[in-house]
């Protein structure tokens, strides 16, 4: 099972369709997501009509009660992509103000826009240039590292960083995760999200002991088909 | 008979590589100065001309004992005269300038004649007898002849001697040389303005002025006086005499300020210059260091992240303002184009490890600066940014030897944070290496403590870390979580994932391993 079987029937609005957010939308496509372009000039408007998008509204996102007529639920994905940084921010905080429940994700090309976007409400951030700052780094110092994570990342590789759910009867339910062998299976923890503590993501080795329950999310690496196999043995009762 | 012997002795020199290599380690030494081991030729003959100076100084009032003058005419002396040597021989070859006439006139079927190449090089080894460097060698080495002690005046060309090795000296001159039109204009105002009072005075005062017995006299009251030091010991005693002190001084302030003026503008105009020079000279000494090309977002973001703590970088960036910030802001930049040849071409792609960063934010400006860096030299390691996969494409056939595509590492991420948010975590941390976990590699030689170990008896997870797996250092083959029984040889690397405290003391325990 991959992830674009995985992820489906998730609303994701795309604000702003440009050369930046064509690959967004063309994979949450691929994800089979519900994706809505929203859009503020016909330009942008016909181009995402022009690209096969059926889902794409032109509306004035400065006006509140433009955006409200969006019908945004609280699972939704809100994706802050447009061209100006300014109007960007001014997006993500009117959004914000509007759903305060909806997770907001949001691209920044600058240091400074990229604390604005957090201050303005954004769940997410992703600087364009942090990223390839860091992976320059790498590159210069950690090549192995870098030649992992590019392959790890790649969609052809057969290694691949997969989350898996425990799922219901499984017998991994309260085992501690230093007393179960992930190697046997061929694949490694990363880390989890422990629904019952925090629900954020822990590290392996941030020195918790960890618990295992149904509900949490592991996060493994692995070759995909001994993810596969792991994840279709972690399903079966212990008795 | 004589000329087919030069000849055939000119091709052997020419085939001989030992010969070839012998010289251009000499020529490396004293005249190629990207070479890295020059700057300890210079400071041993800079330590060897101050030594002999103030030996020479010291031997005017006092008696020194014999090994000292033994060492200063024996051991410093034949120094001097070697390098002086080495210096005419480097300076061109017979053997290729013969070899190539030779070829020439086989080539054109023409006769040979051995002479015209040798009276070539003869010229040009004469340039160099001539030349004024050659000249201060020669005489800094006469003062060790004894027996003239007139000979010792020429101490002063040992300190001479300094310019050739002492580079801010060197550059004093050159800045001044860039002046040399306003100082000469000057100069000849000076002559003009010290002759026309010295006569004058001359004229006015000879019978009147006890102290004016000669133009000499004249002239060296008038300098004296234009100069503003004015000892006192002559001055005009005649009312017009006193008119023509006046009009002296007035001139002389004038003069200083102009001369004064001349200079600071020359080294306010070549400060810059200067500046930049000296990061080029500096960065040339070192073995390995990055060159970055644009100093935009991305290289402020990279450079802000303080990843470059262990590598020495020069930024080339050619628009003005962009340099005044960096400046500003403590960078070592250089306003310089990077597109052209002789800017790559002024650093040491001979002898360092050079990785250039090519991050300006124009893919066709990028490929440029890749394309003119591996024309100079192949072994620069080029990563450059490209806006999409078409230019990686283009910049893959340029020579890049890594692609940056931030459109594409920041989507990837995007759809990380919306379609696996669990995981967006561990990617985040991974590729942005925050300090909370990140990938990081563990690199065994000979001394180090996992040399010989099972994996099985290193325990990781004691460590806090996550062992990912290991590249085989002889099949150059990484291995993803390898069996435990496995033995870690010498070469190998270990991917480990964990805090940067676990992993920096994890290497330290397993001393030999490299350290941040």
């Amino acid at each position: 099972m991959n992830n674009n079987q995985r992820v489906n029937n998730q609303r994701a609005f795309l604000f702003g369709y440009s050369k930046r957010s064509l690959v967004i939308a063309k994979e949450l496509q691929i994800r089979n997501f519900l994706l809505t372009i929203v859009v503020s000039t016909d330009n942008a408007y016909n181009l995402a009509k022009d690209d096969g998008y059926l889902d794409v509204v032109k509306l004035n996102m400065k006006d509140d009660n433009d955006l409200e007529t969006l019908n945004v639920e609280d699972d939704d994905h809100l994706v802050c992509v447009m061209e100006d940084n300014h109007f960007n921010v001014f997006l993500t905080l009117s959004l914000r103000a509007l759903f305060p429940k909806s997770k907001i994700i949001a691209l920044s090309d600058s240091i400074h826009t990229t604390q604005k976007l957090k201050m303005a409400g954004a769940n997410r951030v992703i600087d364009l240039y942090q990223v390839s700052a860091n992976r320059i780094y790498n590159i210069l110092n950690k090549p192995l590292a870098t030649k992992f994570i590019d392959n790890i990342l790649s969609p052809n590789s057969e290694l691949s960083l997969r989350e898996i759910v425990i799922p219901k009867n499984s017998y991994l339910n309260n085992i501690k995760v230093d007393d179960f062998n992930f190697s046997k299976h061929g694949v490694i923890l990363v880390g989890m999200i422990d629904r019952r503590l925090s629900n954020q993501f822990l590290f392996i080795t941030s020195g918790l002991e960890h618990q295992l329950n149904i509900g949490d999310t592991m996060v493994c690496i692995g070759y995909n088909d001994d993810l596969d196999r792991f994840e279709k043995s972690i399903s079966i009762e212990y008795f | 008979m004589f000329a087919k012997l030069i000849t055939k002795f000119a091709f052997y020199l020419h085939s001989s590589s030992k010969y070839k290599n012998i010289k251009k380690v000499f020529h490396n030494f004293l005249n190629n100065s990207d070479f890295i081991y020059k700057k300890y030729f210079d400071s041993f003959m800079i330590m060897l001309i101050l030594v002999s100076v103030v030996i020479l100084v010291y031997e005017v009032e006092h008696p020194i004992p014999k090994w000292i003058d033994d060492f200063d005419v024996y051991l410093v002396t034949s120094i001097f005269s070697l390098e002086y040597i080495l210096r005419f021989w480097v300076y061109n070859d017979f053997h290729s300038s013969i070899v190539r006439e030779y070829e020439e006139a086989h080539f054109l079927d023409k006769p040979f004649s051995v002479w015209k190449p040798i009276k070539s090089v003869l010229k040009g080894k004469f340039e160099y007898i001539v030349s004024p460097s050659a000249i201060v060698d020669l005489l800094a080495i006469l003062p060790a002849y004894r027996p003239l002690r007139i000979l010792r005046i020429f101490v002063l060309f040992r300190v001479f001697k300094l310019l050739r090795y002492t580079k801010s000296i060197h550059q004093f001159v050159e800045v001044l040389a860039t002046k040399r039109f306003e100082l000469i204009t000057l100069l000849f105002l000076l002559f003009f303005i010290v002759s026309t009072a010295g006569i004058a005075i001359y004229v006015f005062e000879e019978r009147t002025n006890p102290n004016i017995n000669s133009i000499f006299d004249a002239l060296y009251w008038a300098l004296v006086t234009i100069s503003s030091v004015g000892y006192g010991d002559i001055s005009p005693m005649t009312p017009a005499g006193r008119v023509i002190s006046m009009l002296i001084i007035i001139s002389g302030i004038a003069m200083i300020s102009f001369v004064t003026s001349v200079i600071v503008s020359a080294f306010s105009e070549k400060l810059n210059e200067l500046k930049e020079h000296r990061i080029v000279e500096e960065i040339n000494k070192k073995e390995e260091f990055i060159i970055i090309c644009g100093y935009g977002q991305m290289t402020r973001i990279f450079l802000k992240s303080n990843t470059l703590n262990n590598y020495d970088y020069v930024i080339i960036e050619k628009d003005a303002k962009r340099v005044e910030v960096g400046i500003k802001e403590g960078y070592k930049i250089i306003q310089e184009d990077a597109s052209r040849h002789d800017v790559i071409s002024k650093f040491n792609v001979n002898y360092s490890k050079i990785t250039l960063l090519a991050l300006t934010g124009n893919d066709v400006n990028n490929i440029y600066i890749t394309l003119n860096a591996k024309s100079i030299s192949r072994n620069i390691k080029v990563i450059a940014r490209a806006s999409d996969h078409h230019m990686e494409k283009k910049c893959k056939l340029a020579g890049v030897d890594h692609v940056v595509l931030p459109n594409m590492a920041a989507n990837r991420m995007l759809l990380f944070a919306i379609t696996q948010p669990a995981m967006y975590r561990a990617m985040y941390s991974m590729l942005v290496g925050q300090t909370l976990a990140q990938l990081d590699e563990i690199s065994t030689i000979e001394h180090s403590k996992l040399v010989g170990k099972r994996i099985e008896e290193i325990d990781f997870k004691a460590h806090k870390l996550l062992f990912i797996g290991f590249q085989c250092g002889r099949k150059n083959e990484f291995i993803f979580n390898p069996p435990i029984q496995i033995d870690i040889r010498k070469g190998d690397i270990l991917l480990v994932m964990g805090r940067r405290v676990s992993i920096n003391y994890f290497k330290q325990l397993n001393a030999g391993v490299s350290y941040e």
